[in-house]
């Protein structure tokens, strides 16, 4: 603001005074105002057309989900399918001959396995919570023969993974309980576990969280166990030590996003985005989830919102084996 | 299976009840019927073909208005593939349909505000919408829209008198 000369005083103050008196008689205008913003606001309709449009999208969307769920309704089917057929090989296995041939393949994959480490559920009109958190655990099949070395680390990887497990869900089970003092407030709360993937060289477990208010955001941690080694992996640990993976993985990801939007314009992902480029997707980080799938196949895994719009839900990109090959180390 | 049922039902009704709500919201953006028409249509196809991803029922309303506030978005996404002074040219620097003129000064100002200040003041004070509901629409706790809130309300009173004291 510029000096004022001594002679423009009264006259400053005098504006200054004129200025506040407006700007009340602003603000009491201001919400006149307002009304008749709103008033305008409320009288915009649609037109009979284009009414008429929306019922035909409506239709248009409902054809289209229908179509989609059938092919869900194909996997569903198939993966009962597999069953069965797994099924009429597991039963001449349990001949004891066969069974005894079998339990000399150190299969791993059955050295882990994941049960309830505790249930907490609380219910009423206005907070739900299920929360189940899983434990891993390390158990020798009988007649199994295992590298003590390999079963140690193995326990000592299980119980570090339990810890944090417990200590997420300890802290949501708290955050849960506070809100239960909010007499206003609706909570939903829900904590459970999958195993992603088992394969004789790995093992996937991931913790689901989901926390409710009206609407909701899920998140997802993933536990990787290199069933041969017995430790848990990073995602370093996949390349050759000191290799860029970032960039290359990264790379892959963002062209994905960009297939999948052109594929389905309902698919929004956060890529190339000029109007909120600081939303966009630039690359994953040491810390970013990942498994390895049964086809042994990386797989990079967002939580909702990361990378996409909310209602996109948890995203996940399957990374091309050509990608990673010359720098994939494998498991160490 | 009913459970889709169930929710694509919910999304229906939704829909039909509300479409000049969201009209009216993509209007204030867009200034033009029949972008804001395209925005709802789209919005409501999208709504309905995804209804199996929605989580719970009771989530419906605030899940429709993510999924207009998300085209939206994507309409000034397109927009910016259009040259700015094509725009400009088009539809002048300002507003469109600025002919009432007492209330030139307010609307201005709340074209300034940003895409989510704007809606919680529309929603807010248009639409009569609790914050609570509109701190779900944009998934941000109650304290962020409250702010949100406070803010726009001030700048728009700040914008009002600044330009008073022009004149």
């Amino acid at each position: 603001m510029r000096v004022k000369k001594l002679f423009e005083l009264e006259e400053y103050v005098t504006f200054h005074i004129a200025k506040m008196e407006k700007e009340k008689l602003g603000m009491r205008r201001y919400s006149g105002e307002l009304q008749d913003l709103k008033d305008e606001y409320r009288e915009l309709h649609m037109s009979g057309e284009q009414i008429e449009q929306l019922r035909k999208q409506i239709e248009k969307g409902r054809r289209d989900r229908k179509r989609l769920g059938r092919k869900n309704a194909v996997t569903r089917w198939s993966v009962a399918a597999a069953a069965c057929v797994a099924l009429f090989i597991l039963l001449p296995n349990t001949s004891a001959g066969v069974a005894n041939a079998m339990s000399r393949i150190p299969v791993l994959g059955r050295l882990v396995n994941v049960v309830t480490y505790r249930d907490y559920s609380y219910e009423d009109d206005r907070h739900s919570a299920q929360i189940t958190v899983p434990g891993i655990i390390v158990e020798l099949p009988e007649g199994e023969a295992v590298d003590p070395e390999i079963q140690n680390t193995m326990q000592k990887t299980a119980e570090e993974i339990n810890a944090q497990m417990r200590e997420i869900s300890d802290r949501l089970i708290a955050e849960f309980e506070e809100g239960l003092q909010y007499k206003e407030g609706y909570q939903n709360m829900i904590v459970d576990s999958e195993i992603v993937s088992r394969t004789d060289d790995y093992f996937t477990l991931k913790l689901i969280c989901y926390q409710g208010a009206g609407s909701g955001a899920e998140w997802d941690y993933f536990y990787t166990v290199d069933l041969n080694t017995g430790k848990q992996l990073a995602l370093s640990d996949l390349f050759v030590e000191g290799a860029d993976f970032i960039t290359p993985v990264s790379e892959n990801i963002k062209e994905q996003m960009r297939t999948r939007m052109a594929e389905d314009e309902s698919r929004m992902y956060w890529v190339d985005s000029t109007d909120m480029p600081e939303w966009n997707f630039e690359a994953i980080t040491e810390e970013t989830s990942f498994y390895l799938n049964e086809d042994g196949k990386l797989v990079i895994c967002f939580n909702e919102g990361d990378v996409a719009p909310m209602y996109m839900g948890c995203v996940e990109f399957e990374i091309p084996w050509e990608t990673v090959e010359e720098i994939w180390g494998g498991c160490r | 299976m009913t459970g889709r049922k169930a929710k694509e039902e919910k999304i229906e009704q939704l829909l039909l009840e509300n479409y000049n709500r969201y009209y009216r919201l993509a209007f204030s953006y867009v200034h033009n019927a029949d972008d804001a028409g395209d925005i709802v249509q789209n919005g409501a196809y999208k709504a309905i073909r995804g209804s199996g991803n929605l989580k719970r029922k009771e989530y419906a309303s605030t899940w429709i208005y993510r999924i207009m506030l998300n085209e939206i978005y994507s309409f000034f996404q397109q927009q910016k593939t259009v040259s700015m002074e094509a725009m400009e040219e088009e539809y002048g620097t300002e507003p469109a349909e600025m002919d009432t003129y007492e209330d030139f000064d307010l609307r201005a100002a709340l074209e300034t505000l940003s895409v989510e200040d704007k809606l919680v003041v529309e929603l807010r004070y248009f639409e009569d919408m609790k914050l609570e509901e509109i701190a779900e629409i944009l998934n941000e706790n109650l304290s962020t829209v409250k702010s949100r809130l406070y803010r726009s309300l001030k700048k728009l009173r700040v914008k009002l008198s600044e330009s008073e004291e022009v004149v």
